[in-house]
C-alpha cells in the first residue's frame, strides 16, 4: 500500500491524477499502478478510507466516485482523473455537524469496531441518492456488498432507515423554510 | 477487596442503562478513529515475510545474500538472526520468531525482509532462497496421535501450565502430538450403574477464521535494549511479558501502546506481527518498521478449532440426567498458541447447562501440520454446546421426549452451583429458555411441512480466572476527566461502558469522560480485554478509582468550606451542600492548590479471590449465558436450509448500554448462524482450499434472517458494579444447535458435523428416511 519513496529501487511509470475531492481540487503524480486507496490514504492523507481485503470483497474501502459506490482497492487512480470522489471526511458539514447517515448510525449502533463503518456510510450515501425512501428489501440488498463482521447487521440496516428518516426530515426542513 | 455492594435503583441512575450513542461513535462515523494501521512513523520501513509452501519439512539452508544487497533493503531475518530469543505461546513456548529447523504448516514463516516500501520487500523475499526436505504430514488429529505418525516437535518444548483445584488437572505433551490435556471429574462412577439408558454420540465441530477486518498490524521502533509497539493487539500487558522473555530485557525496557483495533473476536492475543517486526527494526538501526499482514496471511496465522467431541451421558427412563463423560479432540495446529485455555474450556464446559451426578472430561489439544488454532469467541464453550446440546436433542428423540422438556427437566435452578467449588449460577436459565421458545411461538405452532423449530442454550464461565485488573481515574481542575485502565477497545463498547460508570459515580455528563490512550508505561496494569471481562471485572476497579477520587474532592472540599463530610455531595463538578446551596469546585481548588490547580486522582483495583476448592483456581465471576430459537425450513430435494426465524437472548444482568448488549448478542449470534450453516476454513488434505476473501464465504447481510432478533434479559444477579455481567460470547454458543434441532424437527436429519451444508442436510434427510423405515421424514 505504501507509495514510491525515494530511496525505491525501481523506476515507476507516473501519472497526473486530477480530481475533485469532498468539493475541493486535488492534483496529485502517482505511479501507473497506484489504486485509488493508496492516492486517497496517502496522498490525500484521508486516512478514513478503511483498507481490509484489498480484493474488492469487503467494501470497507467503499468511496463514492460521480456518485456510486467503488471499492478503492481496486480501482486504479488513473480512473478517476477527472471524476467527483467523496469519502467519509466529506459527509460532515464544515462546522462538524453530522449527516443524516452520520447521526443514524450513531443514534441505532450501526458500528463496533468501527472498521466498516466508513464504507457502510459512503454506500448508504450513494443508496439514499438514488433513492432517498428506500425499502427495507433494498437496503439489505445494498449492504450485503460490504461485510461487517462485528454488527450481526441489524443494526446497520437500522441506521439506513433511519437515516433515510432524518435525511427526509431535513429536506422537509429545507423546503418548509 | 471485593466490589461495591450497593446497587442503586433504576432512578437514581441517570447514566448507566441508557439508549444513547457510545463515546467512539463521533470518531468512529467521521472516519477520524485510529487503528494501528493508520500509524505511521517518519522514516518507516514495510515488512513482508516468507512463508513456507509446505505442510511439513526441514529447513536445509536458506541462502537470503541477494535479498540483503537489494538496495532499499534494510533487513533480513532468518533462523540465523534470531539465535538467542526465546519461543512464545500461552502455556507451551512452542513458536519461533521465524522457523529454526522445520517447518511446520503451509504458511509458516520462514524470512522476513524490512524495506523502504511493501514493493522492495516483496521483492526482496522473491531472492531468498531456501531448501527444504520434505517431511511426512499429518492433518486429521486422529491419525496425527498415532504413534506412526510424524513427530511434529521432536523435542518437547517448555511448558508451564495452572495448578488447578478441585477435580481439575492439566498437562503438556500426554501423548504422542499432544500439546496439552485437560482433566476434570466429579462425583462417583457407579453413579452410571444407576442409568437406564446411556447413549454415546459422536460430533464434529468446524473451523472458521477470526476475519477481523483490520488485519493483524504492529508498527514497531527498537534497539537491542528498548522496544516500544503500537499493535493491533487484546492484551497489552501479556504482550509486554511475552515480548521480554522472547527478547530477553527487562519489562520497563518494552512499551506497548494500543490504539483502537479493528475487531478481535480472539484472535489478537499473543504475538503475531510484533516480534518480527521488533526484529527487523533492531537490525535496521532501530528505525521504525511496519508490519501489516495481508488478509491471505490473517488466514495463515490462525483460526478456530475444528473437534471431534464424543459425549456418552448416561439417564433415568423418566428423562433425569445422571452421569456423562467426554472425550474431545481439539485440532491445535502446528503450534500450540492459546490451545492449553481452549482445551481447558472444552473440557470444563461439557456439563452444560444441566445437572449431572457425575461428570467425567478429556480435552486433548493435539498438533498437526496446519494453520495454528487459537482463542476464539466462546472458545471451548462453542465446540462442547454444540456436542452437548446436539446430544440433549438426539436423547430426546430417541427416548421420544420433547427437545424442551428435556431441557427443562434438567436445567439448573438458579442459584445451583455448576460444579462443586464453583460459581452459584447466576442467571434464571429455564426463563431464558421459555422466553425465546416463546418468542418465535414454538409451544403453540401448528407443524407445516419441512418447517421446524429448535431451542438451545449455552453457557460458559466469564470473566477469566486470575485476572487483577486496575484503572486509574484522574479529573482535573475543571472537572474533566481521564479513565486510565488497559481495557482494550475492539468494538464491543467496552471503553465507553467504563466512562459511563465513571460518569455515573462522579455525576458528570459521560462526555466529560475521557478513555486515556493505553500505554504500558502509563497505563496501570490489567491482565487482558478477553473472557467478557470488560464490565464485571475492569468494572469493579474503575468504578472503585472513580469512588476513591469522589471521596477525595470530598473530603478537600469539607475540609476547605468547613462543612461537615457526610452533608454535602459532587454533582457535575459542583459541591452541594445539606441546604441545597452549590460551590463551584475550580475556584475552591485554585485557592487551595494555587493558580495552575490540582488533578485528583485514584487508582482502583479487582480481582476476584483464588480457591482451590474451585476447579479452575478460581470460582468464575459471572456465568455467561446464550439462549437461542430458531425456525428452519427445509427443502428436501435440494438440503437447503432458510432460516426464518432467529432469536437470541442473554443476560446482562443489568445494562450498562443497550445498544451495545444488543450489539453483542446479535453479533455473537450472526458467527454462530454462519458456522451452522456455511462459512468454514475448507481444506482437501491439509491443503486449505480457501484462504482469501475472496472464496471464504462470510456471512452479509442477506444472510440475516428477516425475523432475526435479540432479547437483552436484565436479571439482576450478575457479579459486576450494578449487577452487571459479561456480555458478547455467549450469544454465539446456542445458535448452530439450535438451527441444527430445527433442522431435525423439520426433516427428521439429524446432523452431528458443521456446517449444516445442503449436502450433509440432504444426506441426513435421507438417513433419517432409513431409520423411520422408509415413511417421510417430517412426521
Ligand atoms: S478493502 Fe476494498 S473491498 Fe475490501
Ligand atoms: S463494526 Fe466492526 S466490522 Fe463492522
Amino acid at each position: 500500500m505504501s507509495l514510491e519513496s525515494p530511496e525505491s529501487n525501481e523506476e515507476t511509470l507516473t501519472h497526473n491524477v486530477e480530481f475533485e475531492l469532498n468539493g475541493s481540487p486535488e492534483r496529485h503524480c502517482v505511479p501507473t499502478s497506484a489504486t485509488v486507496l493508496d492516492l486517497l490514504r496517502n496522498s490525500c492523507g484521508k486516512q478514513g478510507v478503511r483498507a481490509s481485503c484489498e480484493r474488492s470483497v469487503c467494501g470497507a474501502c467503499t468511496v463514492l466516485v460521480d456518485d456510486l459506490p467503488v471499492a478503492a482497492c481496486s480501482t486504479f487512480a488513473f480512473d478517476v482523473d477527472g471524476a467527483r470522489v467523496e469519502t467519509v471526511e466529506g459527509l460532515a458539514a464544515q462546522d462538524g455537524t453530522l449527516s443524516a447517515q452520520q447521526q443514524a448510525f450513531r443514534e441505532c449502533g450501526g458500528f463496533q469496531c468501527g472498521f466498516c463503518t466508513s464504507g457502510m456510510l459512503m454506500l448508504t450515501t450513494a443508496l439514499l441518492r438514488q433513492n432517498p425512501q428506500p425499502e427495507r428489501e433494498q437496503i439489505r440488498e445494498w449492504v450485503s456488498s460490504n461485510t461487517c463482521r462485528c454488527t450481526g447487521y441489524e443494526m446497520i440496516l437500522e441506521s439506513v432507515e433511519r437515516a433515510a428518516e432524518l435525511a427526509g426530515a431535513k429536506q422537509q426542513d429545507q423546503v418548509s423554510e | 477487596m471485593t466490589g461495591f455492594v450497593n446497587p442503586r435503583t433504576p432512578d437514581d441512575e441517570p447514566i448507566v442503562g441508557r439508549d444513547r450513542p457510545r463515546l467512539d461513535s463521533t470518531m468512529k462515523v467521521t472516519g477520524r478513529a485510529v487503528y494501528t494501521v493508520d500509524i505511521e512513523k517518519p522514516g518507516m520501513l514495510h515488512a513482508k515475510v516468507l512463508r513456507s509452501p509446505y505442510a511439513h519439512a526441514r529447513i536445509l539452508s536458506i541462502d537470503a545474500s541477494a535479498a540483503r544487497s537489494l538496495a532499499g533493503v534494510t533487513a533480513v531475518v532468518t533462523r540465523e538472526e534470531i539465535i538467542g530469543l526465546h519461543s512464545y505461546g500461552t502455556y507451551v513456548k512452542d513458536q519461533p520468531i521465524v522457523a529454526t529447523e522445520s517447518v511446520r504448516y503451509v504458511g509458516d514463516v520462514v524470512a522476513a525482509v524490512a524495506a523502504v516500501d511493501e514493493r522492495t520487500a516483496f521483492a526482496a523475499l522473491d531472492l531468498i532462497r531456501v531448501e527444504y526436505e520434505q517431511l511426512p504430514a499429518v492433518f486429521d488429529v486422529r491419525a496425527a496421535m498415532e504413534p506412526s505418525a510424524p513427530a511434529i516437535f521432536p523435542d518437547q518444548p517448555f511448558a508451564a501450565y495452572p495448578e488447578y483445584g478441585d477435580g481439575a488437572s492439566g498437562a503438556a505433551h500426554t501423548a504422542h502430538n499432544v500439546s496439552y490435556e485437560f482433566r476434570y471429574e466429579t462425583g462417583e462412577e457407579s453413579v452410571w450403574a444407576d442409568c437406564d439408558y446411556i447413549f454415546e454420540d459422536t460430533f464434529t465441530f468446524s473451523r472458521m477464521n477470526h476475519m477481523h477486518l483490520e488485519p493483524f498490524a504492529t508498527v514497531a521502533e527498537a534497539t537491542a535494549n528498548e522496544i516500544e509497539v503500537w499493535t493491533s493487539t487484546q492484551s497489552p500487558f501479556p504482550m509486554r511479558k511475552e515480548l521480554a522473555r522472547v527478547f530477553g530485557l527487562p519489562e520497563n525496557d518494552i512499551r506497548v501502546n494500543v490504539p483502537l483495533l479493528g475487531g478481535g473476536f480472539g484472535a489478537k492475543n499473543g504475538p503475531k506481527t510484533e516480534a518480527i517486526a521488533i526484529r527487523l527494526s533492531q537490525l535496521s538501526a532501530g528505525r521504525p518498521v511496519r508490519y501489516c499482514m495481508s488478509t491471505e496471511e490473517v488466514f495463515l496465522t490462525l483460526s478456530q478449532h475444528d473437534a471431534i467431541l464424543t459425549v456418552k451421558s448416561g439417564l433415568k427412563a423418566d428423562g433425569e440426567f445422571m452421569a456423562r463423560q467426554s472425550r474431545v479432540l481439539l485440532n491445535g495446529g502446528a503450534y500450540a498458541d492459546a490451545s492449553p485455555l481452549v482445551a481447558e474450556k472444552a473440557g470444563y464446559r461439557m456439563p452444560g447447562a444441566y445437572r449431572w451426578k457425575r461428570i467425567d472430561s478429556v480435552c486433548q489439544a493435539v498438533i498437526t501440520n496446519s494453520v495454528p488454532a487459537g482463542a476464539y469467541r466462546g472458545f471451548g464453550a462453542t465446540q462442547a454446546t454444540w456436542a452437548s446440546e446436539r446430544q440433549v436433542d438426539l436423547i430426546a428423540e430417541r427416548l421420544g421426549f420433547d427437545p424442551l422438556e428435556l431441557r427443562l427437566k434438567n436445567t439448573k435452578e438458579l442459584g445451583e452451583e455448576f460444579v462443586p467449588g464453583e460459581t452459584p449460577i447466576d442467571s434464571d436459565l429455564k426463563h431464558g429458555l421459555i422466553l425465546v421458545a416463546d418468542a418465535i411461538g414454538y409451544r403453540d405452532r401448528t407443524r407445516l411441512s419441512n418447517r421446524g423449530m429448535g431451542v438451545a442454550i449455552g453457557i460458559k464461565d466469564g470473566g477469566g480466572v486470575n485476572k487483577p485488573a486496575q484503572a486509574r481515574v484522574k479529573v482535573t481542575t475543571n472537572g474533566d476527566v481521564f479513565l486510565n485502565c488497559a481495557l482494550v477497545e475492539m468494538g464491543q463498547g467496552g471503553h465507553s461502558a467504563l466512562c459511563q460508570i465513571v460518569a455515573e459515580t462522579l455525576g458528570c455528563d459521560p462526555k466529560r469522560v475521557r478513555y486515556a490512550a493505553i500505554d504500558t508505561d502509563n497505563t496501570p496494569f490489567d491482565q487482558g480485554t478477553n473472557a467478557s471481562s470488560g464490565i464485571a471485572v475492569m468494572g469493579h476497579a474503575v468504578r472503585q478509582a472513580a469512588e476513591r477520587v469522589k471521596c477525595s474532592v470530598l473530603d478537600t472540599a469539607a475540609e476547605h468550606l468547613m462543612l461537615d463530610r457526610q452533608s454535602i455531595r459532587l454533582d457535575d463538578w459542583t459541591i452541594v451542600d445539606a441546604e441545597g446551596t452549590t460551590y463551584e469546585l475550580p475556584p475552591l481548588i485554585m485557592e487551595r492548590f494555587g493558580g495552575t490547580g490540582f488533578e485528583f486522582t485514584a487508582d482502583g483495583y479487582y480481582k476476584a479471590r483464588s480457591a482451590s476448592s474451585a476447579p479452575l483456581e478460581a470460582p468464575c465471576i459471572f456465568w455467561e449465558i446464550g439462549w437461542a430459537a430458531a425456525e428452519v425450513e427445509v427443502d428436501p430435494e435440494t438440503g437447503r436450509v432458510e432460516l426464518l426465524q432467529l432469536v437470541v437472548s442473554g443476560d446482562a444482568g443489568k445494562v450498562v448500554n443497550k445498544l451495545g448488549c444488543r450489539g453483542q448478542d446479535e453479533g455473537a449470534a450472526v458467527f454462530g448462524l454462519a458456522q451452522a450453516l456455511f462459512e468454514e476454513l475448507r481444506y482437501d488434505d491439509g491443503e486449505l482450499l480457501n484462504g482469501e476473501a475472496l472464496l471464504y464465504r462470510v456471512p452479509l447481510a442477506e444472510d440475516i434472517p428477516r425475523r432475526f432478533s435479540s432479547i437483552t434479559q436484565e436479571q439482576g444477579h450478575g457479579a459486576g458494579p450494578f449487577g452487571t455481567k459479561g456480555m458478547g460470547e455467549g450469544g454465539m454458543l446456542p445458535i448452530a444447535p439450535a438451527i441444527a434441532q430445527a433442522i431435525a424437527d423439520a426433516t427428521g436429519a439429524q446432523l452431528t458435523s458443521l456446517p449444516m451444508t445442503p449436502e450433509r442436510v440432504y444426506n441426513g434427510i435421507r438417513a433419517a428416511r432409513v431409520r423411520h423405515g422408509g415413511a417421510d421424514g417430517n412426521a
